[in-house]
């Protein structure tokens, strides 16, 4: 915390960060004030009245806590009985129209405008008039779904589109209980952060269609994760949950904020990438085209590894450091070749000036600083010569098929081990089942040189087994990436002083980033 | 304390009661005597002819579940999630799905319920904002030869009536 004002909430003395408004300079203390219509990311936009606070001898009395910045020896009262009655008949308004459809609402749970009415009001609806009806499960395109009824037109998807993708395809048209949030006809949202707007929503009035009627809120097991779409590492939630009978899967992603690295929004891209860990993935350890037991196909593998003179190790840019630096430990064990390559992972043309990246991969810096050489003419080089493979869930043809890789690859024994069944792997001889992103732990390092851990999330019945584990078995010394962080340290000088432990939530930019600097 | 005390009279102390075999035979009288008895007459039994007579069961019985539905015959139920929330053995398993009849836009494609597991609570019952889950379809015995059987869904569950007229059955959850 930088400069620090003093003031007095319900007449209790608090030190907040100075130049903040209240509700965010009061959240830090744990002091919540409602709001539907401000958001860190948008500003103040006053529209909603529901963070009216009183200021003790305050000019004007009533003012609204998002655009009012905490000031020293301000006197805040919230319990007042003028403040109770002013968010009790804001939450009577919000609520004169509200269809009340919770059951089958998906923000049920999560919704402000509930949590709110528990919290403030309780009232039972005065109303004895009809309702003003209007539309319903409207589609706005980019997987958003609008309910007109739901909404308490806080304005914040407009604010998003015009001030964060500033593509403005969203309005509010009409005025007093007519009003409603609307495209314009025949133009829906496009845009590729159009999905950040169910998550700014603060009621139910904006759902996502792939989301729709999939879970309910409560059920979700939230946990943080770091998104391995591309090379930006953004902050996000994995939301999953074990069914009854069931196996545990990703029901969504939702951003995290993390200012840092993505600020409060993911990517639509990113945020639809949780199907991937639900999907076509590789379950089946398979030796020569017939399915078999994992020790059964690991034995086969280290059998290979035994009997070949030059192997050769293809590592995913996608890998943690400490996976990365398993398999560079058991190619020298066996004497092998180490190769990063995947330059299909780099899309040209695929990012912005905001969030996306073109390199789709999570950790190309973790390469780069392991010194692991990704360039093309070294993988056909060392192809060459070597006589077995064993590629660590890199996928090459991730972008468009590499003929000629594929076609040498296909001439030597082939090991896949592989988190997905994908066409890259296709062609192998042997294939063993690992973990993906959600299912292990570890550290990863943007495209920014920021250094972020991220913990395991999902807990599958059969849990599949992660890189460093799988090269513990083939030979290897290492048991935990955790453990071998000494050695990682040692090579990279830019991790000298990092510790993993003591990477703070946000991560921590590495400094005097530069040249790979290898000593090992 | 004032405990009320009754003191009961003990039995088996005389001679020709503690002989033994008498009093069997005494005993046996009584029992041969109820079995002619019966034999020429069993509309005096002292118990049900289950399962020929059913007993009478009241509207609060919580018996196997069923879904009620509207008037023009859609389900009731709009997939809240209420009841599998509120379940304390956790057998109700709900998929949900698009409604495209008007009535709402939420419905169950999957409703199972694992009788195996249900406890015959009520709580889903008590939980449902929709009454669309009752208890009151009259069946109380609950049998299968196999497992899997036991696993009801949505076609099983919409089948019964309700046992009871709708006044007595509100009079029983009121």
């Amino acid at each position: 915390m930088g400069e620090t004002v003093k003031l007095f909430v319900n007449s209790q003395e608090v030190e907040v960060a100075a130049g903040k408004n209240l509700i965010d300079a009061l959240a830090v203390a744990g002091i919540q004030i409602p709001h539907f219509c401000y958001h860190p990311a948008l500003g103040a936009d006053g529209n909603c009245r529901m963070c009216l606070v009183e200021i003790e001898e305050g000019r004007p009395p009533v003012v609204p806590a998002c655009k009012t910045p905490a000031m020293e020896g301000m006197k805040v009262v919230l319990d007042s009985a003028m403040i109770k009655k002013v968010q009790q008949d804001m939450l009577e308004f919000e609520l004169i129209n509200h269809p009340v459809d919770c059951p089958v609402c998906d923000q049920a749970g999560e919704c402000d405008l509930q949590d709110y009415y528990m919290a403030y009001s309780l009232e039972e609806s005065r109303m004895d008039v009809p309702q003003v009806n209007k539309k319903k499960k409207l589609d706005f395109g980019c997987g958003v779904v609008h309910d007109q009824e739901r909404c308490v037109l806080c304005g914040r998807c407009v604010r998003f589109t015009r001030q964060i993708t500033e593509t403005g395809e969203l309005g509010i048209v009409n005025r007093t209980d007519a009003a409603r949030v609307d495209i314009f006809p025949g133009k829906p949202l496009d845009n590729r952060y159009a999905l950040n707007i169910v998550d700014l929503c603060p009621v139910g009035a904006m759902t996502s269609s792939d989301f729709r009627f999939k879970q309910r809120a409560w059920f979700l097991t939230r946990d943080k994760g770091v998104c391995h779409g591309c090379a930006k590492g953004c902050n996000m939630y994995i939301d999953h949950h074990r069914e009854k009978y069931g196996d545990d899967i990703i029901y969504r992603y939702r951003a995290r904020t993390n200012l840092q690295v993505n600020g409060y929004f993911i990517c639509d891209e990113g945020r639809m990438s949780y199907h991937l860990q639900n999907n076509d993935r590789q379950t089946e350890t398979i030796v020569g085209g017939a399915s078999v037991s994992f020790d059964d196909g690991i034995k086969a593998v280290v059998e290979k590894l035994n009997q070949a003179k030059k192997p050769l190790m293809i590592v995913s840019p996608n890998s943690t450091v400490g996976q990365m630096w398993a398999v560079l430990r058991i190619a020298t064990l066996y004497g092998g070749d180490v190769s990063g390559y995947s330059d299909g992972y780099i899309i040209e043309g695929s990012g912005d000036d905001y969030l996306i990246h073109e390199d789709k991969s999570a950790n190309r810096r973790g390469l780069e600083l392991l010194a692991i050489k990704q360039d093309r003419a070294h993988l056909l080089e060392t192809l060459g010569n070597a006589d077995l493979v064993l590629n660590f869930d890199n996928d090459f043809h991730f972008s468009a098929h590499d003929i000629e890789v594929a076609k040498l690859l296909s001439e030597k024994d082939y090991v896949a081990i592989c988190s997905h069944r994908l066409t890259a792997f296709e062609t192998a001889s042997v294939v063993i089942p690992i973990a993906s992103y959600s299912e292990y732990d570890g550290v990863i390092i943007n495209h920014d040189d920021v250094i972020q851990r991220f913990s395991r999330a999902v807990h599958k019945n059969n849990p599949p087994k992660d890189i460093v584990e799988i090269t513990r078995l083939l030979g290897g010394a290492i048991t935990d990436w955790k453990r071998a962080w000494p050695g990682i340290r040692q090579t990279i000088s830019l991790l000298r002083e990092v510790e993993p432990d003591q990477i703070p939530e946000e991560g921590m930019k590495l400094m005097n980033s530069g040249e790979p600097d290898v000593t090992a | 304390m004032g405990a009320k005390i009754k003191v009961v009279e003990r039995k088996g102390k005389t001679f020709f009661e503690q002989l033994y075999l008498i009093e069997i035979f005494k005993g046996m009288a009584v029992t041969v005597g109820h079995f002619f008895r019966n034999l020429r007459d069993n509309s005096n039994l002292y118990v049900r002819h289950y399962p020929e007579v059913k007993p009478e069961i009241t509207p609060r019985w919580r018996g196997r579940h069923r879904l009620t539905l509207h008037e023009d015959g859609s389900i009731k139920c709009v997939a809240c999630f209420m009841c599998q929330t509120n379940c304390p053995s956790e057998c109700i398993m709900i998929e949900a799905g698009e409604r495209e009849d008007g009535v709402s836009e939420k419905m169950p494609v999957k409703f199972e319920i694992d009788l195996l597991e249900c406890i015959y609570c009520g709580y889903c019952v008590e939980a449902c904002p929709m009454d669309a889950i009752r208890m009151d379809s009259g069946v109380f015995s609950v049998t299968s030869s196999n497992r899997e059987n036991m696993m009801i869904g949505i076609a099983e569950l919409i089948e019964p009536p309700g046992a009871f007229n709708e006044d007595e059955y509100q009079k029983g959850v009121g």
